[in-house]
C-alpha cells in the first residue's frame, strides 16, 4: 500500500490519470453546449439574421470546474484511498488477548470486538495460537487458530460488574496453568478494581504484556434521589477533562404502555471536575413513570440508574359516599383526609371507574357501603394486583348489610349492625381513648395523644380472624382500624368516620401520622444494611453490562445486608429486587462510588486502541462525484436555457422533495375515541333545557305511559311554576349519559332487564353526583318492598346492586311535603301507600317552637313507592289526561293531588334543602331586626 | 379514403369544440352589448321612428290612418332606418397561429377564433350580415350564420402562414383580418389594395404571444416555424433579440402605414391580455368606420 499525504492508495498508479484532467480542459472548452430546439412563429422574422460572434457561447468555467471536480473524485476513487492505514509489526508464539468485559467497556463494546478481530485477522495471517480470557468470565486457556476465535467473538458480552477478586484469582490460576510461553494483549476497560496486580505478574511471567486502552472516560451515573421536589442526580467520569455536556434520559412507560424517553436533560461536567450535579422536575405523573436514569451516548449498565420506591408519590384517589354537601366543607367526609394527604401526595378525584384505569396506590373510599358488581369487581382485581384500599366507616356503611352475614371481600372484617354509640347523652359511659398499638402494628410506637377520643364506631363481629387483624383497638379493646391481605394488596378499615363526626381522630396529628405510616410509609433515603437485616429479596429484572433489564429467570435470593453492602458480581448482579410489597433497585454505583481509571505497573506498556481505524473513502469520492455530475446536469440545463421557463415544475420538484422527507419520528399518540354525532346532539339536547326522564323498561306500552305521564309533569310545571322543562325523554340505561337529567321516574315491571354492571357503576356514580331515582313499582299496595308482589321482587332485584342509604317512609316534617305545595301524602292512581325516603340523620332532633326538624343535608337520592304516579299523570297530546283515577271529583282532587306532589318533587329535587332552611328565617329576622 | 364512420366521428370530435366555443364567444359578446342599436334616422326598416305631417309627395299608401283620423291633419308613420351592414371575416388559420408560449396562455388561434366569432354574434344581434371573405360562407343574418362560422373556424390549415382571402369581396363591405401577420407582406399588401378598390374598409389585429413580443431565448437555439417549414439556427439566442425586435416593430409600423394608405384600422393584441378589450375595440373600430 503506497501512502501519499496520511492516505494510502490500494492502486496508486490510477493517480496518473489525474494528470489527463488539464487536456480534458481544453477539449470540453471547446465544444459548445448543445443547442436547444424550439417553435417559435416569429422565425420568418429571424431568416437572414447572422450571429455577431463566431463562436457560440463557451462553457462557464465554473461549470468545467465541477465536471474537473468530478473526474477527479473518480479516478481518486478508483485508486482505493484509505484513511489511517495501519501497519504493524509482526510477533511470534502463542497470543494471549485478556479482556475487562466489564461494564465500562460496554458502550464501546463493538469497536472493541472489531479491534479484536483486527487483532485476530493479524495473528491469522501470522499463523500464531490465540487465547481469549474474559475477566469476568474466566476459564481455562484454548489456544486455537484466530479463525476459530473470531467466529466466537459474537459470544463475548461485557458484564454488568467488574471483575472481582474470585475472578482475578481463577484468571491468574489459569495462566499459570497454561504449559507454553505466549505474549499478551489485554485490552482494558479503564476502571481500576482491586487484585489486578498478581495477575499482571503472572501474565509478564509468560510473556510480553501490551495493554490497550481508549483513553476515553468512563461516564456513570449514581442513584436517583427525591429532595426537594427535584430528583438529584450525580454523574461521574473517571477521568478529569475538558469541560462536557451529556444529556440524561428519563426513561419510562408512557399510558400505553410503550417504553420512551420521558425527560430529558442536560448535566455539565464542569473542567477539570470528576463529578457533575443535575436536578431534575418533573411533575408528580411523569415522576412516577420513570423506571430508569440514563445518559445518552453511553450505554452501559454503569450509565444507567434504576429507579425504586423511593422516587414516588403516592396516587392517592378519594371517593366519598356522597359528595354534595354543598358547601359544608368541614363536614365533607374528605375533608380532613385532604387536608393530611395533600403535602405528601398526589389526590385523584373522580368517580371510581375512571379512576381504576390511572392506577392510583392507595383508593380512600369514605363511608360507600355498597359498590355496583363491576367497580366490585374492578376494585377486587385492582386490590389483589398490590393497592391499598382504606376505607372509612360512617352512617351509611353502618346502616348497610355490607360485610355483615359473610365477610366482603373488601371488608377486613364482618360488621355488626348498626354500629354503637359511646359518651352520648342516652349512653353510659364517655367516650373512648384509644390503646396503645401493638408491636406488629404498623403504627407501633407512635404516641397517643389524650385527646383523641371516639364516640361512635362500627362493631366488629368476632371472628377467629379478627385478632390478627385489628392493628388499632380503643381502651376497651373493640377495634378501631382492621387490616386483611387481599392479593398482593390489602385493605385497611378505620372503624370511624373521616371527618370528626364520630371522633376526633382526625383532627389530630396522630391522624396524620397513621396515614404516613399506611400509605406513605415509603423512605426517602435507601435502606442500610442494618434495616435490611434478616431480609431475603428476591430478583425480578437483572441488568446485562449493556444496562438492558431482562427478566431475572430462576436467579436465587439475596440476603438483605448483602444487597445493601455487598460488592457486585457474578452472585449479585444490578437490578430489581423485591422483598414483600417494597422493592428496592441496586445500581451498579452507589450513592457515594466514584469511578477510578486503572494505572498500569511503569513496566507495561499502554497503547492507545486505533480510535480510527482503516477507512476505505473510495465509496465516498465515488458517490462525491456522482453528486458533481448531478450537479453538472442541472447547471448544464440551466445554461442551455431549458431549465428557466420550467421553474414552476423545479418548485414542484422541490416541493415534492420536501415533502417525502421523513415525517419526524414524533408519533401522534392515539386520539380519545370522541363521542359521536348522536351522542353529541343528545348531550346537547338534553343539557341545554331542564329534561325529565324515565328509563326505558323494554315494555312498550309502559314506556309510552312513562312519557306521558312526565310529559304532563312537565306540562303542570311549566304552567304552575317557574320550572319550564323540555319534552321528556326515555333512557337507556346501557347508553345514553345520566349526568344531564335531575331526576329518574323508573317504573318497574316484572320482567324488565337487569341493567348490566357498567350501567350500575354509571347508576351509582349518577346517585352518588347528587342524582334521584323515582321507583315506581305501580302496585299500590305492597310498596314496602316485601316480596309480596312481583313488582316488589323486581324491585329488590333492580335496586340491590345501588348504593341506596337506609331509608324511612316520608316523615311528617319533610321537605318534600313543602317545596311548593304543602302536602301530606303522595297520591298516584294509587294513594295511600308509604312513600320512602332516605331516612333523616338519627341526631335530628326537633327544636323547641320550631315547626320542622333540622334536617339540613342532602336530598334524598331515592324515592320508592307504588303510587303509580305517571298513570295519574299522564296526559294525552292535547293534554286531557289518559287514564282515570279514582272516581269522580275525587278521582279529579286526587289526580291534582299527584301533580302536585310532582311538582313538590321536581322542586325537591332542584332547589334541595332550601326550604328546609326557612326554619332559620325567624332567628334570621330577629338578628336583621336587631 | 375518408369511409363514412371515420367522417363521422371526425365530425363528432369537431363539433364537440363547438358549443364550448359558441357559448364563450357569446358571453364574451354579451359583455359589449352597450345598447347602441339602430341608425338613429329615419329610414327602411320595422322599428317605429316617428310620425311627421304628410307632405306633397308622399304616396297616400304611406299615410297613417289611425294617428291622422286623431286629428285634422295627415300624418305619416317613419320606420327607423335599419340596414345591413356585410361584415367579413378572415381569421388566420394557418400552422402558426397554433402557437401558445406557456401552458397558461391560449394558442394564438384560439383567441383568433374567439374573438372572431365574438364579433360575429355582437354585429348579428346588431342586425348585420356576416360571412366569411372568399367563397365558401357569403355574409347572412341569422343565428344559423353564427354556427356556420363556428363550423368554418374549426379547420385549421397545414401550411405555417396563410395569406388573407381576398377573393369575392363584396363591395363597400366591412372587413375583419385577425392575424399574426409574421407571413409574407406582399400578400397582405395586394389583400388590402384590392379591398380598398372596393371600397372595402375594415380592420387589420394582429395577434401575438407575449413570447414573440419578448423574445426570452438565451444559448444556442434552434428556431423552427410551427409547421417545421423553416428554421433559423443560432449560437447566441440572447444577441438576437434587439434585431428581432426591430424587424417586429419595422413590420407593424409598415402595416400601420399600410392601413392609414387604405383606411383600415390596425390594432394590436396579445394573447396574454384579456379576450373582452380586444373585443371592445374591434367592435368601436368596426362601429366608427360604419358611422
Amino acid at each position: 500500500m503506497t501512502t501519499v499525504l496520511g492516505i494510502g492508495f490500494t492502486a496508486p498508479w490510477l493517480l496518473i490519470g489525474l494528470a489527463a484532467l488539464p487536456i480534458l480542459w481544453l477539449i470540453l472548452r471547446a465544444i459548445p453546449p448543445a443547442p436547444v430546439r424550439r417553435r417559435f412563429p416569429g422565425v420568418a422574422l429571424l431568416l437572414g439574421l447572422k450571429d455577431d460572434e463566431a463562436t457560440s457561447d463557451r462553457t462557464p468555467w465554473w461549470l468545467m470546474l465541477i465536471r474537473m471536480l468530478a473526474l477527479a473524485a473518480i479516478i481518486l476513487g478508483l485508486a482505493g484511498p484509505v484513511l489511517n492505514p495501519q501497519q504493524q509489526a509482526p510477533g511470534r508464539g502463542p497470543l494471549l488477548f485478556v479482556l475487562d468485559a466489564d461494564w465500562a467497556g460496554a458502550p464501546r463494546w463493538a469497536d472493541r470486538i472489531a479491534h479484536l478481530e483486527a487483532q485476530l485477522a493479524e495473528a491469522g495471517r501470522a499463523e500464531r495460537p490465540v487465547a481469549i480470557l474474559a475477566l469476568t468470565a474466566p476459564e481455562p486457556l484454548q489456544f486455537q487458530s484466530a479463525d476459530a476465535w473470531r467466529s466466537r467473538l459474537p459470544g463475548l458480552k461485557p458484564a454488568a460488574w467488574l471483575p472481582t477478586e474470585a475472578q482475578l484469582a481463577q484468571a491468574s490460576a489459569e495462566v499459570q496453568a497454561a504449559t507454553e510461553n505466549f505474549d499478551t494483549r489485554w485490552l482494558g476497560d479503564g476502571l481500576a478494581y482491586p487484585g489486578r496486580t498478581a495477575l499482571i505478574a503472572a501474565l509478564q511471567a509468560k510473556g510480553a504484556l501490551t495493554v490497550y486502552e481508549t483513553g476515553q472516560p468512563v461516564i456513570g451515573i449514581g442513584p436517583a434521589s427525591f429532595q426537594d421536589g427535584a430528583i438529584h442526580l450525580t454523574l461521574h467520569r473517571s477521568r478529569p477533562g475538558a469541560a462536557r455536556e451529556v444529556s440524561v434520559l428519563a426513561q419510562g412507560l408512557d399510558p400505553a404502555g410503550t417504553p420512551r424517553v420521558l425527560a430529558s436533560t442536560p448535566a455539565r461536567f464542569e473542567d477539570g471536575v470528576l463529578s457533575a450535579d443535575l436536578a431534575l422536575s418533573l411533575p408528580a405523573e411523569l415522576r412516577a413513570r420513570v423506571t430508569r436514569f440514563e445518559v445518552q451516548g453511553q450505554r452501559s449498565a454503569g450509565a444507567t440508574t434504576l429507579t425504586d420506591d423511593r422516587l414516588r408519590r403516592r396516587e392517592v384517589a378519594l371517593i366519598a359516599g356522597r359528595e354534595n354537601r354543598e358547601g359544608l366543607e368541614l363536614l365533607a367526609p374528605l375533608h380532613y383526609l385532604q387536608q393530611a394527604l395533600k403535602p405528601s401526595a398526589d389526590l385523584l378525584h373522580g368517580g371510581l371507574m375512571e379512576l381504576l384505569p390511572a392506577n392510583p396506590d392507595v383508593i380512600v373510599l369514605a363511608d360507600v357501603a355498597t359498590l355496583a358488581p363491576a367497580e366490585q369487581a374492578a376494585l377486587t382485581d385492582w386490590v389483589e394486583k398490590g393497592g391499598l384500599l382504606l376505607r372509612f366507616a360512617g352512617p351509611r356503611l353502618a346502616a348497610s348489610d355490607v360485610s355483615r352475614a359473610e365477610e366482603d371481600p373488601l371488608m377486613p372484617v364482618r360488621l355488626r349492625s348498626g354500629g354503637r354509640t359511646v359518651g352520648g347523652a342516652m349512653s353510659w359511659g364517655a367516650p373512648k381513648t384509644l390503646a396503645p398499638f401493638p408491636p406488629d402494628s404498623p403504627f407501633a410506637g407512635l404516641p397517643i395523644p389524650a385527646d383523641v377520643s371516639v364516640t361512635a364506631q362500627v362493631m366488629a363481629q368476632p371472628d377467629p380472624t379478627l385478632a390478627d387483624r385489628v392493628i388499632a383497638a380503643l381502651t376497651d379493646g373493640t377495634p378501631l382500624v382492621t387490616r386483611k391481605d387481599l392479593g398482593q394488596g390489602q385493605v385497611v378499615l378505620f372503624h370511624v368516620t373521616a371527618n370528626a363526626e364520630w371522633s376526633s381522630l382526625p383532627l389530630s396529628g396522630l391522624f396524620v401520622q397513621m396515614l404516613e405510616r399506611l400509605a406513605i410509609s415509603s423512605a426517602a433515603k435507601p435502606p442500610s444494611a442494618e434495616e435490611l437485616e434478616g431480609t431475603t429479596w428476591r430478583p425480578v429484572q437483572v441488568m446485562d453490562g449493556f444496562g438492558t433489564l431482562s427478566d431475572a429467570g430462576t436467579l436465587p435470593g439475596v440476603d438483605g445486608p448483602a444487597l445493601a453492602a455487598a460488592p457486585l458480581g457474578p452472585d449479585l448482579r444490578p437490578g430489581l429486587y423485591d422483598s414483600g410489597k417494597r422493592r428496592l433497585a441496586r445500581n451498579v454505583l452507589g450513592t457515594d462510588d466514584v469511578l477510578i481509571p486503572a494505572d498500569w505497573p511503569a513496566d507495561v506498556p499502554v497503547e492507545t486502541m486505533a480510535e480510527t481505524p482503516e477507512r476505505p473513502i473510495g465509496g465516498p469520492l465515488l458517490a462525491l462525484a456522482l453528486i458533481l455530475l448531478a450537479l453538472d446536469v442541472i447547471a448544464s440545463l440551466a445554461l442551455g436555457g431549458r431549465l428557466l421557463p420550467q421553474r414552476g415544475r423545479i418548485a414542484v420538484v422541490a416541493l415534492a422533495l420536501l415533502t417525502t422527507l421523513p415525517q419526524g419520528g414524533l408519533q401522534a399518540q392515539e386520539p380519545r375515541p370522541q363521542p359521536t354525532e348522536a351522542e353529541t346532539d343528545f348531550a346537547i339536547s338534553a343539557a341545554s333545557e331542564l329534561t325529565l326522564a324515565h328509563v326505558l323498561t323494554g315494555d312498550a306500552k309502559l314506556d309510552d305511559i312513562a312519557e306521558a305521564g312526565l310529559k304532563g309533569l312537565s306540562d303542570t310545571l311549566f304552567f304552575r311554576t317557574s320550572i319550564e322543562p323540555a319534552e321528556p325523554v326515555g333512557i337507556d340505561l346501557e347508553q345514553d349519559e345520566l349526568a344531564f337529567f335531575p331526576l329518574l321516574y323508573w317504573p318497574v315491571t316484572p320482567n324488565q332487564p337487569h341493567p348490566s354492571d357498567a350501567a350500575y357503576a354509571r347508576l351509582n356514580a349518577y346517585l352518588r353526583a347528587g342524582g334521584m331515582i323515582l321507583f315506581d313499582t305501580r302496585d299500590a299496595d305492597v310498596a314496602s318492598f316485601g316480596a309480596a308482589s312481583p313488582n316488589g321482587r323486581k324491585l329488590q332485584e333492580l335496586a340491590a346492586p345501588l348504593n341506596i342509604p337506609p331509608l324511612e317512609p316520608v316523615p311528617r316534617d319533610h321537605v318534600l311535603t313543602r317545596t311548593f305545595y304543602l302536602l301530606q301524602d303522595f297520591p298516584g292512581r294509587s294513594a295511600n301507600a308509604p312513600v320512602w325516603v332516605e331516612a333523616a340523620p338519627p341526631d335530628a332532633e326537633q327544636i323547641e317552637g320550631m315547626p320542622f326538624r333540622n334536617l339540613n343535608d342532602g336530598v334524598t337520592p331515592v324515592v320508592i313507592g307504588g303510587n303509580d304516579w305517571a298513570g295519574a299523570w299522564a296526559v294525552d297530546r292535547n293534554g286531557n289526561p289518559l287514564l282515570p283515577v279514582g272516581r269522580g271529583m275525587m278521582g279529579e282532587r286526587q289526580r291534582e293531588l299527584s301533580l302536585r306532589f310532582g311538582v313538590n318533587l321536581v322542586m325537591y329535587v332542584l332547589t334541595g334543602n332550601y326550604k328546609s332552611d326557612q326554619v332559620h328565617v325567624p332567628a334570621l329576622l330577629d338578628r336583621l331586626g336587631q | 379514403m375518408i369511409t363514412a364512420p371515420h367522417l363521422r366521428a371526425r365530425a363528432e370530435a369537431e363539433a364537440a369544440s363547438l358549443p364550448p366555443l359558441l357559448a364563450r364567444a357569446d358571453q364574451l359578446a354579451g359583455t359589449v352589448l352597450l345598447g347602441e342599436h339602430g341608425r338613429r334616422r329615419a329610414g327602411m326598416g320595422d322599428d317605429f321612428w316617428q310620425y311627421r305631417p304628410a307632405q306633397p309627395g308622399d304616396s297616400r299608401r304611406m299615410i297613417d290612418h289611425r294617428r291622422s283620423a286623431r286629428g285634422d291633419q295627415q300624418f305619416v308613420r317613419e320606420r327607423e332606418w335599419q340596414i345591413a351592414q356585410s361584415v367579413m371575416l378572415w381569421v388566420d388559420r394557418g400552422a402558426s397561429m397554433r402557437f401558445a408560449s406557456s401552458e397558461a396562455l391560449p394558442q394564438k388561434a384560439d383567441r383568433a377564433r374567439l374573438l372572431g366569432l365574438a364579433l360575429a354574434i355582437l354585429l348579428v344581434r346588431g342586425g348585420e350580415r356576416v360571412g366569411l371573405t372568399g367563397t365558401t360562407l357569403p355574409p347572412r343574418r341569422g343565428q344559423t350564420q353564427i354556427l356556420r362560422l363556428a363550423e368554418a373556424f374549426i379547420e385549421d390549415a397545414a401550411t405555417d402562414y396563410t395569406p388573407p382571402e381576398h377573393r369575392a369581396m363584396i363591395p363597400h363591405a366591412r372587413a375583419v383580418f385577425i392575424s399574426d401577420f409574421l407571413g409574407e407582406m406582399q400578400e397582405v399588401e395586394l389583400a388590402l389594395t384590392k379591398a380598398a378598390d372596393r371600397g372595402v374598409r375594415g380592420v387589420l389585429l394582429q395577434l401575438l404571444d407575449p413570447a414573440e413580443e419578448d423574445f426570452p431565448f438565451q444559448g444556442r437555439t434552434i428556431f423552427e416555424s410551427v409547421g417545421g417549414t423553416l428554421r433559423h439556427e443560432t449560437l447566441k439566442a440572447g444577441d438576437l433579440r434587439a434585431r428581432y425586435l426591430d424587424r417586429l416593430a419595422e413590420r407593424r409600423d409598415r402595416l400601420n402605414r399600410l392601413c392609414r394608405v387604405t383606411g383600415w384600422q390596425f390594432g394590436t393584441h396579445h394573447t396574454g391580455e384579456s379576450a373582452q378589450s380586444a373585443l371592445l375595440w374591434l367592435y368601436r373600430a368596426l362601429d366608427g368606420g360604419s358611422r
